[in-house]
This record gives C-alpha cells, structure tokens and sequence, in this order.
C-alpha cells in the first residue's frame, strides 16, 4: 500500500506543477462548453428565428401579392427587411450583404393565382427567390417550402372565397386576414414526465467533457516519456515494482481526475452556462445519476488507457502530444463532439461508430436525454471497456519490448 | 561474492551479442570496476544483474543463490543507479527520495530518517528544498547517488555514475563510493573512464564486444614485464637494437622485454654515448588504457 500511495503522491504533485496540462484538462473544455452552447444556442431550440433577411419585390402589387407577404410575414422563421421596388434594388439588396434572400412577386401574380401556367394559352412568370450564394442549401430550402406552403394556403383561401361567392354563401367577416394556426409541430422524445427537448448545453457539456477526459493523454504521456527516457521506469524495476502497481498508480489518479472534471463541466453548465443567458444544464437524478457516473468512470478507464497506449508508442513528448492531440481532435470530429451526429451524413454516423468518444457521448445522452438505464447504456460501456483493455494490453506489450 | 556464469543476451534487431558467454566473480567489500568502451555490455550487464533485463542464456548468483531468489527475500538487496537522471525532474530532491523511499517500502519514521542520512552522505541538505530539474549537473548525479543508497542495498550497481559532471563533483562523487565498502556496500562500477576505475577500484573486469577481456587485481593487471623507451630523433642504430634486443614499436617507441637492472643501465649508457636523447621510459607499470590497446589494438575511447 505504501508503495501505491508513493505513486499517487509523486503523479498527484507532477500534475498540480504541470500548469499547461492543467489548462488542457479544465480551462480548455470550459472555455468550449462556453463558448459552444452560446454559438449553438439557437441551433438545438426547434422554432427558434433563422438569422437571415429576406427581401419581398412586388412588380404585380395586388391584393393577392399582399397577402402573400402577409403570410410569409406570420408564419416565416426568416427575417423580413426592405428590398426596394424593383429587380435592380433586390440584386443590389444581396450583392452588398444586407439580404440573402429575395422574393420577386412577378407581374400579373394575383390576376392568375387561380390558372395553371399556359390553361388559357397564356404563360404564368413563376415567384423568384434571388439568392446569396454563400447561403446555407439547407437555409434556402427551408425558405422555398414556407412559401410553396404560403401560396397553398393562399390559393385555397381564393378558392374557398370564390366558391361561397359563386355558391351564394355567407363568408365570416375577417376570414381573409386569419391565421393559420401552425399545422406541424415538433416534439421532441425525452420520456413520459419532461418533453422539453436537448438544449445546446446538454450536447454541449457531455460532449466537452468526454473530450477532456481524452486530454490526460499529454500529462499521462509527458510523466511516463520522462520516467522512460531517464531510466526511472528501469529504476523503479530493479526495485522490485511490478507493472501492475506501476499501472495502477497511473490509473487512481487519473481516474480521479476525470471526475473531477467531470464536478466541473457540470457545474459549468448548471451555473456558469445561465448566468451567460444559456438555459441550465440539467442532471439526471436518482438511479439516472449512479449511470451516468458509470458512463464517466468507463470514459475515464478507456481515457486513461489510451493516454498509456500513446505513452508507450512515442518516443518523446512532442510525439505524444501530436499523436495524443490529433487522435483526440479525430475521435472528437468523428464522435460528435465538434458537430452533433445527427446533423452528420449518414455515412459520417456510420464512421462516428468507431469513436470511443461516441461511445462515451451516446451514452450520456441515453441517460440525460432519454432516462435511459443500463440495458440502453450496456452497448456503450461495453465498447468503452473492451477498447480499455485493449489498449492496456497494447501499452504493457509495446513496454515490455522496449525493455527487452 | 556475485557470481555470473556464461552469460549470453541479443537484443531484438541486432546481429551481435551484448553479452557473449560472459563469465565474471566479483568479491564482496570492494568497489570493482567493469571498464570498456561503449558498446562493451556493461550496461546490458549491469541491467541483468539489477535483474531489469533477463539474458537469454546463463546465470547469476549471488553467495551461491540464484538473484531472483536473493530478490525475492530482500528485494532491497541490490540497487540500480542508471546511467540517467533516474529521478522525477518536477520533484525537489527532497519528495524525491521520499518517493522512492515508498516505493522500497521503507516506514514512517525509520523512512524520514533515511532521507536525511542519504541527503547528508550526497551533501544535498542545502538543496533538499529545490526542485530536481533546477539542480546542476553534479547534484543531479548525487541525487541519483543519494536515490541508490535509500535501502542500504548489500551491492549498488553503478553504470557510469560521473558522466557529464565537473571535477570538483566528480572528485566528490569518486570519494563518496570510495567508503561505500567500509560502511557495508559492496559496488559495481562501470565506465570507460580508466582514471577513475584506477583510482577507486582494486578489482576490475575489462570487457569488449560482451566478452571479458581480462579479470583480475587492478595491481596484476597493471603490471607490466616490459620496459618502454621512446627516443627522440628517429630511429635507433640496428646494432645497438640487436645488442639489448629492443623490439620496434609505434611512434619511435622501442620494447625490451624481462630487462634487469645491469641490462637498463648498459642501455642507457649506450643511448648517452650515441648521442641519443630520450623522450620517455616506462619500466614495470602501464595503465589500463595500455592495457586496453595491447588486448584489443583499439583505444578505450574509440
């Protein structure tokens, strides 16, 4: 025992004096669930306003044109300014940046609302969007459909107006300027009690904190190259240390760590993320919480082992610190630290199944996002745990040669 | 007595053999030193007896016991003083010994007590304080030193334990191992400094390519039948070679093998009457470095 405590103690000390790896640990990953949940605050709220400008250019003026600006204006996600009166105004509107997008009512758009283009043998001009180039596909698409779905509802009150008209019946006062009440609403499945869906702090601070659980990579590697390079692990040998105590005294205090880590990106997002005008983090409680520490503790082990595993593989620190550092960034990119996964391509999802830290990631949000126990958490942790042994295995193995 | 009895390791990716049947005893209460230029096995040596690498064939024992077995009763029996800072750099001196103190699984209050002997014995008081990696390049070697001697180990391997120091601190570091016997350690040092092998050593092994080349008392290694003259001014007359049988060496040295007192001082009588100045005479001892060349026809720092 005395031996383990000696080993605590000496990583404990070369950690707290390691001021660079401190910052990667805990300044990084705070200043990304910052920085990230405010940047994205708005891209996890469903019905949230789009920041982008939308333009109208009327050449037909009609009632009907109104109308239809009328109805973009109540029911669009997008942002409507001036786009001048004519074609030239709009084109200028979006060269100089003050618009993304314009919509060009053409002449004659009221008088043929009701005739498909070419049935009385005359051409309809079809609705326009200009558009920035550097839009958004995805942005440009959603702005199409909200005003395919305004000129439906348009043509259907026309049409219900002219057929009572033509039928002889009474029409409600004030049935013209209504609004349609929303017709598809988003809801999003988080369990029987709370339908509020994951705000940008819930993505955020699992995903931040599973990739600074990575990071012990450049402490762990800097104190094992140190130990190795001046024969300190050969030292430690001859006096009859065996590898496994050697493993577990990097283990334990990493381990703890973690958790610490853990402690602090969580209170980041319970009481920093709010006071920045973000919503609060909210933690599992009950049984939800001892899963979600188990979750932590198999990020942590797998964390650990791979810090032990590039240890083991570099031959100086600077080596540790690319490989470890770039590996990190990759299994972040791939495991949806940096872009949700969902958001990802499909083939992208696929390649973020190999991440350890999707594993890890995944299976926070099975507990925070959906309540979910072991059996939803059991695929996660059984990944993170295999890959942790693996890579144990690898260190001991590559070690052992070295020293041979 | 340490016993080491053909001995044989190849390390992985490489054609020749570290240590090639290499058999050695070393006597408790000295400091015997293993000399050889780099590349001789010493360290592979040393390694295997600190029990840090297993040679492939062969084997150790020490007082007739197999080192796994001495190890295993005391495994402070032996300790390793790497040729490298072997210490934590972001440690003081102090948390340092304490550290490996731990690790030999030394007590509270007996531990405490042996921090200070040791910081005493290395001179490290003053610094105890200051962090390893702010320490200069003697007081590292003595904290490596200080590190060895925590467990009161029966025998300390040295592997070249002054390298890169100045010679206030390597005088130092050679006197401190120098008393180590005298208070119950025995040491093995090695080196390829043949003046500090000569001077703190009276046993010693010279080994080359994983072989000894030559075991012995430092006294009998050094001593030497031969008689060396180097004149100045070319070559000697022929016939006064063929007279006192003088053998040509290198760089107008000459060799004159088993020669008496009567036959040098005809010699020189014949050198003075020929007008021949002499730069250099060597009777009954060489150094180690000569030694070294006349084994293997290589410097000792080639």
């Amino acid at each position: 025992m005395r031996q383990l405590i000696a080993l605590w103690r000496k990583e404990t000390l070369a950690l707290w004096r390691d001021h660079h790896g401190l910052a990667a640990l805990f300044l990084m990953p705070v200043i990304f669930i910052l920085v990230m949940t405010m940047a994205l605050h708005d891209a996890f709220m469903p019905g949230a306003s789009i920041d982008v400008d939308y333009g109208i250019v009327d050449l037909d003026g009609s009632v009907h044109a109104q109308r239809l600006a009328a109805q973009l204006d109540g029911n669009s996600s997008f942002r409507r300014q001036s786009a001048g009166d004519d074609l030239a105004a709009g084109r200028e509107a979006i060269r100089d940046g003050r618009l993304a997008l314009v919509l060009v009512v053409p002449a004659g758009f009221g008088e043929r609302l009701l005739l498909p283009s070419g049935s009385d043998g005359k051409p309809t001009a079809a609705l326009t969007v200009m558009l920035d180039p550097a839009l958004n596909p995805a942005l440009r698409l959603a702005f199409q459909s909200q005003i395919a779905a305004a000129l439906g509802r348009l043509r259907a009150d026309e049409l219900t107006q002219r057929a009572a008209a033509q039928f002889g019946l009474s029409f409600a006062p004030g049935l013209q300027a209504r609004d349609w009440p929303e017709e598809i609403v988003s809801i999003a499945v988080q369990n029987t009690r709370d339908v509020r869906p994951p705000s940008s702090v819930q993505q955020n601070v699992p995903a931040w904190l599973v990739f600074a659980m990575f990071f012990v990579v450049i402490p762990v590697a800097s104190i094992f190259i140190v130990e190795r390079q001046g024969g300190t692990l050969q030292r430690l040998s001859s006096m009859g240390l065996s590898p496994a105590y050697l493993l577990a005294g990097k283990l334990l205090p990493f381990f703890v760590v973690n958790q610490l880590q853990a402690l602090v990106m969580v209170l980041v997002g319970m009481k920093v993320v709010p006071l920045l005008g973000g919503e609060a983090l909210i933690m599992p409680a009950g049984r939800g919480l001892f899963w979600w520490w188990v979750v932590a503790a198999a990020v942590s082990l797998g964390a650990v082992a791979w810090a032990l595993l590039v240890a083991s593989l570099a031959r100086t620190i600077q080596q540790a610190t690319i490989v470890g550092g770039i590996g990190n960034i990759l299994m972040g990119a791939l495991g949806g630290v940096m872009v949700p996964r969902f958001m990802m391509p499909a083939t992208m999802q696929q390649l973020a199944e190999w991440s350890p830290m999707a594993w890890g990631l995944e299976s926070f949000h099975q507990i925070m996002l959906r309540q979910g126990g072991l059996s939803e958490i059991l695929p996660g942790l059984a990944k993170l745990l295999t890959f942790a042994l693996l890579a144990l295995a690898l260190a001991v193995w590559f070690n052992h040669r070295k020293t041979q | 007595m340490l016993t080491v009895d053909a001995l044989s390791h190849t390390y992985p990716g490489s054609s020749a053999p570290a240590l090639n049947e290499l058999s050695l005893s070393i006597p408790d209460g000295e400091v015997y030193g293993l000399l050889g230029p780099n590349g001789a096995g010493k360290t592979t040596l040393i390694s295997a007896i600190a029990g840090v690498l297993s040679p492939e064939r062969g084997e150790i024992r020490l007082d007739g016991q197999p080192l796994a077995e001495v190890r295993r009763r005391d495994r402070r029996a032996i300790a390793l003083v790497p040729q490298d800072h072997a210490f934590y750099p972001m440690l003081t001196v102090r948390e340092n010994l304490r550290f490996f103190a731990g690790i030999l699984d030394l007590d509270g209050a007996g531990q405490a007590a042996r921090i200070d002997e040791c910081l005493a014995f290395a001179c490290l008081v003053q610094v105890a304080d200051q962090r390893a990696e702010h320490l200069s390049g003697g007081l590292r070697r003595r904290l490596n030193l200080a590190i060895g001697l925590l467990g009161r180990p029966r025998l300390l391997l040295l592997d070249e334990p002054t390298v890169g120091v100045d010679p206030q601190s390597r005088h130092f570091l050679l006197e401190s191992i120098a008393a180590l016997p005298a208070a119950g350690t025995s040491v093995v040092y090695t080196s390829h400094y043949m003046e500090e092998v000569q001077a703190i050593c009276r046993q010693l092994a010279i080994l080359d390519q994983g072989r000894v080349l030559l075991a012995g008392s430092l006294d009998s290694l050094l001593r030497n039948q031969e008689t060396v003259l180097e004149v100045a001014g070319g070559a000697l007359p022929p016939l006064l070679c063929e007279r006192h049988g003088l053998q040509p060496g290198e760089d107008n040295s000459y060799r004159l093998s088993q020669a008496g007192t009567a036959s040098l001082a005809a010699l020189l009588a014949d050198l003075a009457a020929a007008g021949i100045a002499l730069e250099g005479l060597q009777h009954g001892q060489r150094n180690l470095e000569q030694v070294f060349i006349s084994l293997t026809r290589r410097s000792l720092r080639d």
